[in-house]
């Protein structure tokens, strides 16, 4: 018997299992090879990528929770037998795609087993008069992409986790990619699920959407996080490869000029692939970490705060008094190129944090940075290209040519991995994406970047426009002394951010998800309507084994 | 208290009545109020009594048989009808659910707005309707399922508590659990209002018509013509009989297709979605025909100009790949059992399309459940037919919702 007992994310964990007969119940079922006690694997699959958790990481302490035991599945069947045996010895499952969430979704906060779907990875057929795949949930997202690319198709979906998150991954957190604007999120590119739900049945919900009378149980699953059930593959809509891509850059007065400018756009019924407005500090940002390598100190790949490169200013022209600064920004924005000092200072002190905003304010007069593509079929992408073009410089904004916006298109995966050198440096960096209306969309911008700049550096961009609205991503970095201090102030700027969103009517995650980080704030988002989840909750997974203590769901 | 009484107490006297609408006999309720509909649905809760909700459009029907015999009330929402917000920054409209399509339409029109290219038959029905019930008819080929327009819905549950779900353009925290109450006739919760997304006049509205050699052939086109991004806002395909009964005089060869599309936009992609039309039904064997009949059919689709034929007989749902099989199944069919039977397809959207039969008979000659019997085997999905597969599913999230089983008893069950 192994017994755990300790408090974890303001929750009392109190977890009992007989590990040497749960492995053994396990391998009757998976075999010897496709699960594993063994210590590395339980705390290789104790978190993802949620920043708070990394603070810990970094800071060498040991992970808070691990699962029992680790399974790796290649059939549906052999899930359907996991949760029977988890029902019958009252263990939690816990699936997991990629380990890409940054919300801590896939923390096994009671320990169970953790179920990997990755050996689920067959792209089973296409469709082509339907323009439907059938995949499963365990595929890779970049291979799932290649792989539809090399018959002629697209999913349309490019997250910038897309080499290390799965197709199930995304359909439980409704991602997002970053041509959305275009081809949706994942939830509006779904035809149908296979789920083996906490009953331990296996569900279709396929067919035409509008000849299926009752609750649209496809809508209802996607963004559930595992907490219903796991998705085991999916009937997913495809789309002809695209034929022509068009990328550019152009530069507009300020954010308000800008947002107006893309909701004429979107709203005269043209769909971009992708639009993007930099706020700012982001654009000067971006700027540093594109400089002209002859004009820089070393030609090293600058890591980046968090933020994807894009489309580039010239470097602007500064008063002398300006520059101190802003040298500490370019430290900021190279990461590595600083002294740890300078940049903690930096963050530390959110009054400072402050200044160098106003300073980036005053600097970067001349703009901000939009980067916007089309892509699809040849002759709609030129015809459509060229009227969102026209519509944008009818709004002020000022063409700056292809190159910005192919840059974009060259890093736009580049921010996954940009993350460590912050984090070895003793900082720590996140992102909050909300999403608003276009009504309230600057009141959102405005109270968040105040909430979260009360405690750190904080930039924005606007990316995943729509008809009706648009997301704010947000990007701060920030400081402290130790590990405690820092995941209070972690904490806090999250806090402050949420109630700050929920305040002015905006939603509080446009594709990251809930997991753990938001769950405290699911109340405030959803109210009332809670109780639809909490009884989905009852009526798929009775028992409350999947993925317990997330999400805000009562268990 | 009595059970009227209690309903008087909740919306006042002049707003309960004893009546038999469309052979529902019973106590009638007109909340005036989201309000008003929460103090309605949570006495009922208390007396067990059960809650029948009714719009205002022409579409009713019967509410399901309720096998406990209890005591209901039906609930119209015929004083819900006000628009409670327009925000045209957002393009969002927040309506009660009692106002119908059409008068929504009205009040949208004069500030270049409008619900989007739903069939006006569509629109007739009030917004409750149109989202709590599905039918496959509520589609567009321009805006895709109407569904996919509501942004929020405000809803009462079974024990009177009132949800507002959050109005985002998209979000990632959780179900949708606006999408959980379309659909659910009004089995999970009472709705109230929804928040719809609508759409600016387009710049330019284009049509035009064509010949092909087949109805397969007009199917292909289509989907050619989308698979290269057209974005048509109304297509529709008449086979040899339908396109001579509804264009007086049009002689087509025996086979032959007539082919109608419209499309919407900025000037310059409303031309390009046609000109796409076109050289897909070239690439099909067809041709472009006569301009006046494609303005004849979209004035009597969206401007009221009567349509000289009777309703069809039957609707089939086929998806892409089953559009084909489904008319000819039927077709042929019919001509086993001595009937002529016809078609237009329509309402298209990324899911299929709608098969719309004609049977050369009368309705009491035909039998009309073998020829849906083929169409089903076909691949086609009847209107109004459902599948039970998650049927335990849905009875366990309504016993949690609604453990008395008060909401729309009978349907769904």
């Amino acid at each position: 018997m192994s017994r755990r007992d300790h408090t974890w994310y303001g929750l009392r964990v109190h977890a009992v299992a007989d590990v040497d007969r749960l492995q053994r119940d396990l391998e009757a079922i998976f075999g010897p090879r496709r699960v594993s006690t063994r210590a590395v694997d339980l705390d290789t699959y104790s978190r993802d990528m949620w920043p708070r958790l990394l603070i810990a990481y970094r800071d060498g302490i040991g992970p808070g929770a691990r699962p029992h035991a680790v399974v790796w599945p290649e059939h549906v069947r052999e899930i359907v037998a996991v949760v029977k045996l988890a029902r019958e010895h009252r263990i939690p499952i816990i699936p997991y795609g990629g380990g890409s969430g940054v919300c801590g979704g896939a923390v096994p906060i009671l320990g169970g087993i953790t179920i990997d779907m990755k050996r689920m990875q067959t792209l089973r057929s296409i469709t082509r008069a339907e323009l439907v795949c059938d995949v499963e949930a365990g595929l890779n997202g970049e291979r799932f992409e290649r792989e539809l690319e090399r018959r002629g198709y697209t999913f349309g979906h490019f997250p910038s986790s897309i080499y290390c998150s799965t197709v199930g991954g995304w359909l439980a957190t409704r991602a997002a990619g970053q041509l959305s604007t275009k081809y949706g999120k994942v939830e509006d590119r779904v035809a149908g699920l296979t789920v083996v739900t906490g009953r331990g049945d296996i569900i279709e919900t396929d067919g035409p959407t509008r000849a299926l009378r009752g609750p649209n149980w496809t809508q209802l699953i996607c963004g559930s996080e595992g907490t219903l059930g796991v998705i085991t593959s999916a009937r997913l809509r495809v789309n002809p490869a695209p034929q022509l891509r068009v990328f550019r850059g152009f530069e507009i007065e300020d954010i308000p000029a800008g947002l107006e400018a893309i909701r004429r756009v979107v709203q005269k019924g043209l769909r971009p692939a992708v639009v993007r407005l930099y706020d700012e500090l982001d654009t000067l940002i971006n700027s540093m970490s594109h400089k002209d390598p002859a004009e820089t100190d070393h030609v090293l790949t600058p890591p980046v705060l968090g933020v994807e490169t894009g489309a580039l200013p010239a470097w602007p022209e500064l008063q002398r008094e300006e520059r101190g600064f802003v040298d500490k920004l370019i430290g900021l924005a190279k990461g590595k190129g600083v002294r740890r000092g300078a940049m903690n200072f930096a963050l530390g002190k959110s009054a400072m944090a402050n200044k160098l905003f106003g300073v980036a304010e005053k600097v970067a007069r001349r703009g901000c940075r939009m980067v916007i593509g089309l892509e699809g079929a040849r002759i709609r992408t030129e015809v459509e290209a060229a009227l969102t073009f026209a519509e944008l410089e009818a709004a002020g904004a000022q063409d700056r040519g292809e190159d910005p916006g192919w840059a974009w298109l060259r890093h736009r995966y580049a921010v996954s991995y940009r993350m460590s050198p912050v984090f070895r440096d003793g900082a720590f960096v996140d992102t909050m994406e909300v999403a608003s209306t276009w009504e309230r969309l600057l009141d959102l911008y405005h109270s968040v970047r105040e909430a979260i700049g009360r405690h750190a550096l904080v930039m924005a961009h606007f990316s995943h426009a729509y008809a009706d609205g648009c997301s704010i991503y947000f990007t701060f970095a920030g400081h402290a002394a130790d590990t405690h201090a820092a995941e209070r102030l972690y904490d806090a700027i999250w806090r402050d951010g949420m109630e700050a969103t929920t305040r002015v009517g905006a939603t509080i995650s446009h594709h990251h998800g809930v997991g753990l980080l938001k769950a405290p704030y699911m109340a405030g988002e959803h109210r009332e309507a809670m109780a639809i989840f909490e009884a989905a909750k009852h009526a798929l997974d009775p028992d409350g084994v999947f993925n317990p203590g997330k999400m805000g769901l009562k268990r | 208290m009595s059970l009227r009484s209690e309903m008087i107490a909740a919306v006042g006297e002049d707003h309960v009545r004893d009546d038999v609408v469309n052979e529902r006999a019973g106590l009638w309720i007109t909340p005036g109020s989201a309000a008003e509909v929460a103090e309605v649905i949570r006495r009922a809760n208390v007396l067990g009594v059960a809650v029948h909700p009714v719009g205002t459009g022409g579409h009713t029907e019967a509410p399901g048989r309720d096998r406990t015999e209890r005591e209901r009330v039906f609930v119209s929402t015929k004083r819900l009808d006000h628009v409670l917000q327009l925000d045209e920054q957002s393009l969002l409209v927040h309506a009660q659910v009692g106002i119908t399509g059409l008068d929504l339409e009205r009040i949208l029109a004069p500030r270049g707005l409008s619900i989007g290219d739903y069939p006006p038959v569509v629109l007739t029905s009030s917004l409750g309707g149109i989202i709590a019930v599905r039918t496959p008819g509520k589609s567009s080929a321009r805006h895709g399922f109407f569904e996919e327009a509501v942004v929020g819905v405000s809803a009462v549950l079974a024990d009177g508590r009132t949800v507002h779900t959050r109005v985002a353009p998209r979000r990632s925290t959780g179900p949708d659990l606006a999408r959980a109450l379309c659909g659910s006739e009004g089995t999970i919760g009472f709705i109230t209002s929804a928040v719809l997304r609508i759409h600016k006049k387009p710049e330019a509205r284009l049509v035009a018509a064509y010949v092909l050699p087949s109805i397969d052939a007009a199917i292909n086109a289509i989907y050619l013509a989308l698979r290269e991004e057209a974005t048509p806002s109304g297509l529709r395909i008449y086979d040899t009989i339908e396109a001579g009964r509804h264009f007086d005089g049009l002689r087509l060869e025996p086979g032959e297709a007539l082919l109608c599309a419209g499309t919407a936009g900025p000037t310059d992609l409303a031309a390009c979605d046609r000109d796409l039309i076109t050289s897909a039904v070239i690439a099909e064997g067809g041709r472009e025909t006569d301009h006046a009949l494609a303005d004849l059919w979209w004035r009597r689709l969206h401007a009221g100009e009567p349509t000289p034929v009777a309703a069809p007989a039957l609707q089939i749902m086929g998806t892409p790949t089953k559009l084909r099989a489904v008319y000819h199944a039927v077709v042929e069919e019919a001509a086993r059992l001595g009937i002529a039977a016809s078609a237009h397809i329509s309402r298209f959207d990324p899911d299929g399309g709608l098969v719309f039969f004609t049977l050369g008979a009368e309705p009491h000659m035909i039998d009309v459940a073998r020829i849906e019997q083929v169409a089903e085997a076909a691949g086609g999905w009847l209107l109004g037919a459902r599948t039970t597969k998650l049927d335990g599913y849905l009875r366990a999230l309504r016993a949690e919702l609604d453990p008395r089983g008060i909401m729309n008893p009978g349907t769904l069950a």
